[in-house]
């Protein structure tokens, strides 16, 4: 009876014993370097390189941060004061992601003393960022992270998407799907990888962005109008992120309802939970700086109505309790007589002008908040100082 | 419920727990069966169950009469006209309606028309209703005495495992098995795991891929080349036979576990040599069906080579109206008949085609699968006109070094599985072995599950049949 028991959980057993692999990483090797997964275990790769050594501050967060904060000049200005701040944004990072990458750190580099998680108004709306985050978060996970990480992002039976939030063998699907539609292609791709796993590059320098959006503009959906009468393929991304546009547009909820209720929505109080949570247990000596990125003026025609509002008001109490210092720079380039685009090299992402001016204004902030530990008082935390 | 739904395997459980405990009982047990059965069918649209019951109480009671009446084949003609007029009204009326309609178009007015009805297609009306007969008609021929037991009769057309799209298995076979030693030993449960495991693989790693390949070829054909087309047509032979014996394995399983024994259905039918091995190895238990109850009650080949074609033709055209009522089947049906019929006529006579060597029997498996693609080109296609689009695109072959690669290796892997499979039976191999083999290919099925399944998966082909 036993021997047919064990005959019968073999395969399952086995099953099992893949996921465990899986979930240990053995995969990451033969993963697309260009996915959401492969830039974490790129990221991850240099953290562990031991030339790069102790990490004192990261800087956390999504696409918009990753161009839209000078990571050099931030890492220079570390380095000044003997410290290293390194560049942790990734593409499609949301607020999961962070956290689950936060969690890593405590483990894997006690040592940080604080860092910037810096996000937008349009990442406070939800907890995640779609199935896809899970892509972001798997090398970076760990078993005991099941729980924090099930608890913002849903688990639905009837959704295969979903699974990857249990399973690594799951979690990994897409990568394995691409892999074997391509093999040879993947393969190339890993030995590039390989020839420029450069550390320092990875972790405390700018990628390169080119270009303006004066052509078209960034004030508002007009310039999506302009756009669509386009069919060059030099445009096509810029056409697909109007579509984007639109669609959000169309479907952004009334926040300013939302807010003014008792009990709010489900997603929105939900959402302000968990966020608030997660920012009150990160453990870093300093508090974390909480940094709304600037987002070009077309926005406010996609963002639901008193959206901007709802996502201070998740943070402004953490901030008034010194539990984060919060700079709200979403419309640092709205006063431009240009109307930002001179800023911005496409709808979401600043370019390297962009960066700069809000670089050279963020820096003198981080000099208080975040290099000189506890300097400011929780009120004068959330005072931003005047624009160049 | 499909069987690629969550809810099914969560149901199958249940039953099979429960199957288990009841097991000493077994008219409670089949009772279970019976309820699951048709809790099962009517979480499609239970209002259909009602046809079921009809269908079931009619030849019940037609088959307890047949032996005590004077004029036993009018009794059997009204099981017959029965059966058949559920599948004439549910499944051939707005068909004949359109037909009639195009007609007058042509020939008279508008004012002839006939409005279509509003009815949808039951699931599994032609399968159940195939099953019921095979009883009244073997009753009526005397290999089968009529079942007094209700329960029995009634667990035969409604067993779950195969109302909704077979296999068709007759009244006998399955109280055979009900009457008989029910016990699933340790061999049976391992077997039926293979069975299941590698039933869904196919489905979700084999059929709904090659789907995404073949779909686009046919439901917007124009303006592709010959190569793409080429690649849809043979990603449609092996998506339809993924899927088919696919949902037939998990069948069979699932029945096997409950210690029902069904019939094969598939034997790796790209490996035929000929169009007759073809329907020897393909939806086997429809073959059996129309062989038993058309072809032979119609003369077969007792009457002269003429008749015997004519019988091939009628029988493999009606085989193709049970597949559904559009012209596209008449016509796949049609060519099917045609096939058997030259091969009977010309090819059994040729030596060089029928040499016992590698050549020949290569060329001969080759000719067969291209035949069979030809005749799924209309199976397949949404109407004539579709299908006679997709052959104009393989009218022009052109077939350039890019496009070859993955042409060869579509047809060059599922071949080989085809070849392999019916050379080795690896499935029985697989479940007769107690060590890695088993382990290491049930695992394997599961983890390319989990991987190449799409995150949606369409329905079985067959179930709109």
């Amino acid at each position: 009876m036993l021997r047919r028991l064990l005959v019968l959980s073999a395969p399952f057993a086995l099953v099992l014993a893949i996921e465990a692999l899986f979930a240990a990483g053995a995969w990451e090797p033969l993963a697309e370097p260009n996915s959401h997964a492969g830039t974490s275990i790129r990221l991850k790769r240099a953290l562990r390189d031991p030339a790069v050594g102790r990490i004192d501050y990261v800087t956390l967060g999504s696409s918009r941060p990753e161009y839209g904060i000078d990571h050099a000049l931030l890492a220079a200005e570390a380095a000044r004061r003997g410290r290293t701040h390194a560049d942790l944004t990734m593409p499609g990072t949301h607020w999961t992601s962070v956290g689950v990458l936060a969690r890593w750190l405590e483990r894997e580099h006690p040592e940080v003393r604080g860092g910037i998680v810096a996000l937008s108004v349009q990442d406070l709306a939800f907890a995640y960022n779609g199935y896809y985050e899970l892509g972001i978060l798997q090398p970076f996970r760990r078993a005991d992270d099941l729980p924090w990480i099930a608890a913002r992002i849903p688990f639905a039976i009837h959704d295969v998407a979903s699974y990857g939030v249990v399973s690594a063998l799951f979690a990994w699907r897409d990568d394995v799907r691409a892999f074997a539609a391509a093999p040879a292609q993947r393969r190339e791709s890993i030995a590039w990888r390989d020839a420029h796993a450069d550390a320092h590059h990875v972790l405390f320098d700018n990628p390169e962005s080119h270009g303006d959006m004066c052509a078209w503009g960034v004030d508002s959906l007009a310039a999506c109008d302009r756009l669509e009468a386009t069919s060059g393929d030099g445009e096509a991304a810029l056409r697909r992120q109007c579509r984007e546009l639109r669609t959000r547009a169309s479907e952004a909820p009334d926040f300013s309802t939302g807010a003014s209720m008792a009990t709010p929505p489900e997603f929105m109080s939900g959402t302000r939970d968990l966020v608030r949570e997660q920012l009150s247990d990160m453990h870093w000596p300093a508090p974390p700086v909480v940094i709304l990125m600037p987002m070009p003026r077309i926005w406010n025609e996609v963002l639901g109505r008193g959206q901007h509002e709802w996502a201070v008001a998740i943070l402004k109490p953490l901030a008034d309790a010194g539990r984060i210092r919060l700079v709200d720079a979403t419309d640092f380039f709205d006063g431009d007589a240009d109307g930002g685009c001179g800023a911005f090299f496409d709808f979401y992402h600043s370019n390297a002008q962009g960066r700069e001016r809000f670089s050279r204004w963020l820096l003198p902030q981080l000099a208080v908040m975040l290099y000189q530990g506890d300097a400011g008082t929780p009120a004068s935390a959330h005072e931003d100082p005047p624009k160049p | 419920m499909l069987f690629n739904s969550i809810h099914f395997i969560v149901f199958f459980l249940v039953i099979l727990a429960s199957n288990q405990a009841l097991r000493r009982w077994p008219t409670a047990q089949k009772l279970m069966l019976l309820a699951a059965s048709y809790y099962f069918y009517g979480q499609w649209q239970w209002h259909y169950l009602l046809l079921v019951w009809f269908s079931t109480l009619v030849d019940y009671a037609i088959a307890l009469r047949l032996p005590r009446t004077p004029r036993p084949r009018r009794l059997v003609v009204l099981s017959v006209l029965v059966n058949l007029g559920f599948l004439a009204v549910f499944k051939y009326a707005n068909w004949l309606i359109a037909t009639w309609n195009g007609g007058v178009d042509v020939i008279a007015s508008p004012a002839w028309h006939i409005t279509p009805i509003d009815l949808l297609l039951p699931v599994g009306i032609s399968f159940y209703t195939f099953q019921s007969l095979s009883y009244t008609i073997d009753v009526y021929r005397g290999v089968l005495p009529p079942r007094r037991n209700l329960l029995d009769y009634a667990l035969a057309v409604a067993f779950f495992p195969q109302i909704e799209a077979g296999p068709i298995v007759r009244a006998r076979e399955f109280l055979a098995e009900l009457d008989g030693d029910q016990r699933v030993d340790f061999a049976d449960v391992k077997y039926a795991l293979v069975l299941i495991a590698f039933g869904y693989a196919k489905k979700l790693v084999f059929a709904d891929n090659l789907a995404l390949v073949a779909d686009p070829v046919f439901d917007h054909p124009a303006g592709l080349s010959f190569a793409q087309t080429l690649l849809g047509v043979y990603a449609f032979a092996f998506q339809i036979y993924c899927d088919f014996s696919g949902y037939t394995d998990i069948a069979i399983g699932c029945a096997l576990l409950l210690g029902i024994r069904f019939p094969k259905n598939f034997d790796y039918p790209y490996a035929a040599q000929s169009i007759q091995e073809f329907w020897r190895r393909w939806h086997m238990t429809l073959s059996r069906w129309l062989r038993d109850y058309l072809y032979i009650p119609l003369g077969g080949n007792r009457h002269g080579d003429a008749r015997t074609y004519a019988n091939l033709m009628l029988t493999m055209l009606l085989g193709g109206l049970w597949h559904g009522a559009a012209w596209t089947f008449v016509v796949w049906g049609g060519l099917h008949g045609a096939y058997l019929a030259l091969e009977r006529a010309a090819l059994a006579r040729v030596g060089w085609w029928n040499a016992r060597n590698p050549f020949a029997t290569a060329l001969r498996v080759l000719v067969t699968f291209h035949l069979v693609c030809l005749a799924w080109i209309f199976f397949r296609a949404r109407d004539v006109a579709g299908a006679q689009a997709v052959l104009a695109n393989l009218a022009q072959p052109a077939l350039h070094a890019g496009d070859l690669g993955g042409v060869a290796l579509l047809l060059g892997a599922m071949f080989a599985l085809q070849q392999v499979g019916a050379r080795t039976h690896y499935k029985e191999r697989i479940a007769a072995s107690d060590g890695p083999l088993f382990a290491g290919a049930l695992a394997v099925a599961m983890v390319a599950m989990a991987w190449f399944a799409p995150t949606r998966t369409a329905p079985f082909i067959y179930f709109q049949f």
